[in-house]
């Protein structure tokens, strides 16, 4: 449950308010454990879970300003005894925690009842912030035992918070049942984006209780290549809006939003005549519309974003003397700006050389997949500009430093925005690069040693999506930092202990599309003996995809960042006397969407290694993970063929 | 700071880490981290004179790679009669690259016996006015160093954030605390893990009290008296300890000076350790009575042991009991970070700390007439050696020594030796429950422990077992058919510490599919394709038996075809190969295996009708002193047949053998890789 959402406008003035409502409990009143839960060994439909939940329960008030909790968990094995150790986290100054009860109920029925010390222990401290958890652990709990504890959460009566049912967690849950009391001055909105468990029926409002029963939830688990877990656990969310807002129609809604969002951003933005003195500095009058917008945008980037640097303590701002900007004639004159301002200021300037242009908020889909029917502003949370350049939309965000012309960080890419105008405006969706636009090309000239080693030069470029990632992530590093990243890279990328050294300076600063780096590499024993013949494998930069989809089983879509592809063409050179006497036969396999192409050429004693790989897919249902899986094996089947080599005298018999 | 003896039991070798109804506050921490960037309000103070003094002082040897450098570091102790210790602490970086940063961030970490006086930092930046933030700027956390099975410490850790710790900029910091430690001992380490300028230490004695220094990892400096019973140490231009896989544990790399104080006269109820005798006997008087049973666990032991009839399975029996029924759980308060609990507590409430545990299993071996000693160590082999001066701040685990009468003689029993007063002891630690009674984990063996005895403690070396006892043997039974499929069955049979591996890996598997992700890892390692097509798991809870997996796998296009030759890789699965000593710099420290090991692989190819060996890869016989490699692959009757023994002998390499260490790591590696290839019969 969220605890840190604050709905700002939602203080209480009025200081009349919050009478708790305080669930009477005694430590006798714990509802029955039944002779079945007492006996259970296992959860069938949890094979081999440590422990379950039998049941849990949340009965929150808003009016009241609190939250019950319950929980009754069977242990069923030596390693879900851990359950047993309870800590429950809270803001000293916003909330309290009361009446902590717990017990164990053995597994012959009898009971323990805690009466242990719950001990206060400080998360953090310090500048206003005391974050402190109340922590306790149950006695005598064994596989078989029962453990349950109960205890109230108090909130600051002066607030209201957004707040979530969580259905999904981290274990199997037979039964659960969540009440609300929403406060009455707010309007509140609840949805359940990611469905509900099966048999669940949608929550109910009755007599100012909002309620849900649910059972069976299953366990939520983590796989590698899933989707953000908001998107996957089961839950439901609460969310406020503030005083007189009481739009339920999602249409509406955002409308209204896109009218409130336009309004300061227009103000902002309304310097026209100041930006069109700053757009005659930027372009020329013969610059075609692409040409001017690009120039325009690259003027954007060179002013300094303080969005994109470390973090500095408030006594360095402070010395600093950075001032805010009220409008974007500020921010041209300042030459500093947030990455949010940044693209206000070429929104201003793209209007200024008569662009259509509007500004966009977009939800970065790394927490959230979007979707405006629950109605949550919060989850707008990316802005960038839409411009007209000959009839096409083109998105753009100036304001993420090394965001080439035309590209979008990868969360802003292929999701729906609310583009504003003065009518509120409409949905828009951002463009999804293609795979190849996201590439990795790596290109070898290597020569093969008597020893078996391969040595020469490597000249790997990243582009699109695949280079912007590096920039912003090396961002802060120095040279040496960005030399053993680059190198470690490569190191990842190769099934054997390499040598390797880079040798040129990529451009790490830029937005050009591009990061191209150079190398030495050495990688000893690549090739191995049979016998008399030497075998030389061809997927030379083939281990990223050696340990992909390992597992036959799948719960979780697979979702991955963005479409990429990889190109390899590498050159070996054979000692000299040395012969191939046998090629693996080409491969291409074309699965839709992902694609491999693996070939092995004979040119004159020059071996001659290509190999494409194509992963053109955002989100794939589990259904497919089998044939995915299939595919990544196809790949390293391919990866793994070797070409026979005859060593020089050897190759007189052959 | 008083030292803590509580081990967490299962540490995940390979690990997975639960976090339970703790993920949130892990969360939290980076929010603390992000505070503390935020909101320092800093002033315009100037650095204090001795910082001043080191803006142009020459930088200590570095390479390009070093995040900063110390310039100084300085701790004066002032030590009182009363046994309490005020120290002034002092450090100065200068930043040289982003990494340095994390030199900006102050932490000290304080518990009931300590109280911080007084904390403050500065910034000196390559250009404009110093910096200067108090305590009032500072966080409080007591989460950093904190192991997750700690329920409850009184540990606590003050984090100041100083401004501008940015390459150029050089960051200090002073603070003072008052100690009222249990023992007056002081460990001064001096080697860090950037290299150092200067340090110094500085120790003022009260009249006619004395001190006692040894250094470990480093020649010993004497020191200046600067004053009446007032002792000064410096040292200059150290070097950085960087870190390495596989090297031995910081105490016994970094250079320290341990130092007792002794009071006048000698008599003094507190005073450092000047033997291991001592330690012992104040270990043993801290734990006087709490292994005293209750008629509930003198039942519980009659219980237990009531269709025992032999003392060994008496012992199993109550070794069952503690490891399996008493949950790890510490709660380290005050003294209770090197105290036990009662035993008549922690078998009441089912759970406590390695200690705790100790504490109860020695009371209940009591009860069946079996004499039983603490031994305190180290998790981790060589942090304690013979060169240790007698100190506890080495040790942070707890275990027993458990007197063996006369004729109890089993195979079972390996973790043994024969002491000189106590005649034969079994060594056993009840917090690792996946370690048999009879034997010990490889980190525990060729450990030196203090064995605490009546008569005081002694620091004893325990048992290096056979590396028999630890083992990966796999077998397999496979076929080849001319299109390159490969299937068959694969055994594997683990013992000892890899046996306890798997099953801690298994305990995060909530559901049986889970249970064969370990093999389907292994197998993509070593197939391109495969099926697992039946797997079992045997021995999964039975600790005393070996864990078993066996499995039926499919993998196509194993062998690869290359014109009219099949061209197959003898070694099928698993690899012993590492890359750990294939870096660009040379090794500086020795190479430590967890213990001492020997796997075997022995699998059988059946080949396709129609196709002969052509060609074998050759056999290799690698003997070094430290451990032997010896791999054979031969072709009898159609049936290709590759073996391989992998054995470590000695637990330590030195820095002398790492060169032939890494030599061998290639001889296993290029064996992994080679080929048989396999041709038409010619008829």
């Amino acid at each position: 449950m969220s605890f840190f959402q604050r709905w700002m406008q939602t203080v209480f003035l009025s200081a009349l308010v919050a009478v708790l409502f305080v669930r009477p409990v005694r430590a006798d009143d714990w509802q029955p454990v039944t002779p079945e839960e007492l006996k259970m060994t296992s959860e069938p439909q949890a094979p081999g879970a440590p422990a379950v939940y039998l049941y849990r329960q949340v009965d929150r008030d808003d009016q009241g300003s609190h939250e019950y909790n319950f929980k009754r968990i069977k242990i069923l094995t030596e390693e879900g005894r851990k359950y047993a150790d309870i800590e429950l986290p809270f803001w000293k100054d916003r909330q309290n925690i009361r009446g902590i009860q717990a017990r164990t109920v053995r597994p012959d029925g009898s009971i323990v009842n805690f009466d242990g010390k719950v001990y206060e222990k400080t998360i953090v401290k310090g500048k206003g912030v005391k974050y402190l958890a109340k922590t306790f652990t149950l006695p005598d709990v064994q596989a078989g035992s029962i453990i349950e504890y109960r205890y109230t959460y108090d909130m600051d009566g002066g607030y209201v918070f957004d707040s979530r049912w969580i259905l999904s967690e981290e274990l199997f849950t037979k039964r659960a049942k969540f009440s609300l009391i929403s406060n009455h001055q707010f309007t509140l909105r609840w949805s359940w984006p990611r469905g509900l468990p099966p048999g669940t029926n949608a929550p109910e409002e009755k007599s100012g209780v909002i309620r849900l029963e649910t059972q069976n939830v299953p366990a939520f688990q983590t796989e590698d290549y899933m989707p953000p877990e908001n998107e996957l656990k089961f839950r439901v969310d609460f969310v406020y809006s503030g005083y007189g807002s009481t739009e339920s129609d999602p249409e509406k809604f955002w409308k209204q939003y896109g009218k409130n969002q336009y309004g300061p951003i227009d103000e902002f933005v309304g310097k026209r005549k100041a930006m069109e003195g700053a757009v005659a500095q930027i372009v020329s009058p013969n610059d075609g519309p692409e040409v001017k917008l690009q120039k325009i945008y690259a003027r954007a980037q060179q002013v300094r974003n303080t969005s994109f640097e470390s973090g500095k303590t408030e006594k360095e701002e402070k010395r600093e003397k950075l001032k805010d900007s009220n409008n974007v004639e500020d921010v041209w004159k300042h030459g500093y700006a947030s990455g949010a301002e940044i693209n206000w200021l070429f929104l201003a300037l793209a209007r200024a050389a008569g662009f259509e242009a509007y500004p966009v908020f977009a939800s970065g889909r790394h927490e959230y997949f979007f979707n405006p029917s629950v109605m949550n502003r919060s989850q707008l949370n990316s802005d960038l500009v839409l411009v007209k350049v000959n009839g096409k939309d083109i998105y753009l965000d100036p304001g993420t430093t090394f965001a080439p012309y035309g590209l979008l960080p990868w969360p802003e890419t292929g999701v729906q925005g609310l583009r504003v105008d003065k009518d509120g405006g409409s949905w828009v969706r951002t463009t999804l690069p293609g795979a190849s636009e996201s590439r990795i090309e790596r290109k070898a000239s290597l020569k093969l040693t008597d020893a078996g080693d391969l040595e020469g030069k490597l000249t790997v470029t990243f582009l699109g999506l695949e280079a912007l990632w590096r920039r912003l992530d090396q961002r802060d590093e120095d040279d040496a930092a960005r030399k053993k990243f680059l190198e470690d890279q490569v190191k990842e990328s190769v099934p054997a202990t390499i040598h390797v050294d880079l040798t040129n300076k990529p451009d790490w600063k830029s937005s050009a599309p591009t990061l191209v780096a150079e190398y030495d590499l050495k990688i000893p024993g690549w090739a191995s003996a049979a016998g008399r013949r030497v075998l030389i494998p061809i997927g030379l930069f083939s281990n990223a995809e050696r340990h992909v989809f390992e597992h036959a089983n799948r719960v979780n879509p697979i979702y991955l960042t963005y479409p990429s592809q990889k190109i390899d063409d590498a050159t070996i050179e054979l000692p000299p006397g040395w012969q191939a006497s046998s090629l693996p036969p080409e491969q291409n396999n074309d699965a839709h969407v992902c694609v491999y192409a693996v070939r092995a050429e004979n040119m004159n004693g020059m071996l001659h290694l290509r190999r494409q790989l194509t992963v053109d897919f955002l989100l794939l249902d589990p259904k497919y993970y089998s044939p995915l899986r299939d595919f990544f094996q196809v790949v390293r089947t391919g990866d793994e063929q070797q070409i026979v080599v005859v060593p020089g005298a050897a190759s007189a018999r052959n | 700071m008083n030292s803590k003896l509580s081990w967490f039991p299962a540490q995940p070798p390979h690990g997975t880490k639960h976090v339970g109804q703790r993920t949130s506050i892990v969360a939290l921490l980076a929010f603390a981290a992000g505070m503390l960037a935020a909101t320092p309000r800093a002033i315009a103070a100037d650095a204090p004179g001795w910082m001043r003094a080191l803006v142009n002082a020459p930088l200590p040897a570095h390479d390009e790679k070093t995040d900063a450098v110390r310039l100084y570091s300085e701790e004066i102790l002032t030590v009182q009669p009363n046994g309490k210790i005020k120290t002034l602490e002092r450090e100065a970086y200068k930043i040289l690259r982003p990494g340095g940063k994390v030199y900006g961030s102050v932490r000290a970490s304080y518990d009931s016996e300590t109280r911080i006086t007084s904390i403050k930092g500065w910034c000196i930046p390559a250009q404009g006015k110093d910096y200067e933030v108090k305590e009032k700027d500072a966080m409080e956390t007591s989460l950093y160093g904190v192991e997750d099975s700690e329920l409850v410490t009184d540990v606590r850790t003050k984090l100041l954030q100083i401004p501008a710790a940015d390459p150029g900029n050089i960051v200090g910091y002073e603070i003072d605390h008052e100690d009222r430690p249990y023992i007056l001992q002081d460990e001064w380490i001096f080697q860090s893990s950037v290299p150092t300028r200067e340090a110094r230490y500085t120790l003022q004695l009260p009249p006619g009290w004395e001190y006692k220094a040894v250094w470990l990892n480093h020649p010993e400096v004497f020191p200046a008296a600067t004053g009446n019973n007032q002792w000064q140490w410096m040292i200059s231009d150290v070097k950085a300890v960087e870190p390495e896989g596989e090297m031995p544990p910081w105490q016994s790399v970094a250079g320290q000076m341990i130092v007792s104080f002794l009071p006048a006269g000698g008599g003094g109820q507190k005073k450092g350790f000047e033997s291991w005798g001592e330690v012992g006997s104040w270990y043993l008087e801290l734990t006087r009575g709490r292994r005293d049973a209750s008629p509930e666990i003198k039942q519980k032991v009659a219980a237990l042991t009531a269709s025992a009839l032999a003392p060994l399975a008496k012992m199993q029996a109550l070794a069952r009991f503690l490891q399996q029924d008493i949950r790890y759980v510490a709660i380290e308060l005050g003294i209770g970070g090197l105290q036990p609990h009662p035993a008549v507590e922690v078998f009441t409430k089912r759970y406590g700390d390695c200690k705790d545990k100790a504490t109860l299993m020695s009371s209940m071996l009591k009860e069946i007439g079996v004499d039983s000693f603490y031994i305190v160590i180290n998790t981790k082999r060589g942090a304690v050696t013979p060169a240790t001066p007698p100190h506890l701040g080495g040790f942070n685990h707890v275990i027993l020594a458990i007197q063996l009468a006369d004729g109890i003689n089993d195979s079972s029993l390996v973790a043994v030796m024969q002491h000189p007063k106590l005649g034969k002891i079994l060594f056993f630690d009840p917090t690792d429950d996946l370690t048999p009674f009879g034997r010990l984990r490889g980190p525990l063996q060729a450990n030196y422990g203090m064995l605490v005895m009546p008569e005081g403690g002694e620091l004893t070396e325990l048992p290096q077992l056979s590396p028999a006892m630890n083992a990966i043997n796999r077998t397999a039974k496979l076929k080849l058919d001319a299109n390159g499929t490969l299937q068959g069955e694969v055994k594997e049979t683990r013992l000892g510490d890899p046996a306890s591996y798997q099953r801690y890996a298994l305990r995060a598997a909530t559901k049986d599919a889970d249970k064969i992700k370990p093999i389907e890892t292994l197998l993509a390692h070593s197939f391109a394709t495969f099926q697992v097509t039946k797997a079992t798991v045997t021995s999964l809870d039975s600790t005393n038996l070996p864990f078993e997996y066996n499995y039926t796998i499919v993998s196509q296009n194993y062998a690869k075809l290359a014109g009219n030759l099949l061209l197959v890789r003898p070694r099928v699965l698993g690899s012993k190969a590492t890359d750990l000593l294939e870096t660009k710099e040379p090794r500086r420290y020795p190479v430590e295996f967890d213990g001492p090991e020997r796997d075997t692989d022995d699998f059988e190819i059946t080949l396709p009708a129609g196709y002969e060996v052509e060609d074998l890869p050759p056999p290799v016989d690698a003997e070094y002193s430290f451990a032997n490699y010896r791999s054979k692959a031969e072709a009898n009757g159609g049936v290709l047949r590759y073996t391989r023994t992998l054995e470590v002998k000695e637990i330590s390499v030195p820095l002398s053998k790492v060169e032939e260490l890494k030599k061998l790591y290639r001889v296993i590696a290029n064996d992994e890789r080679n080929a048989a290839v396999l041709r038409p019969t010619v008829h």
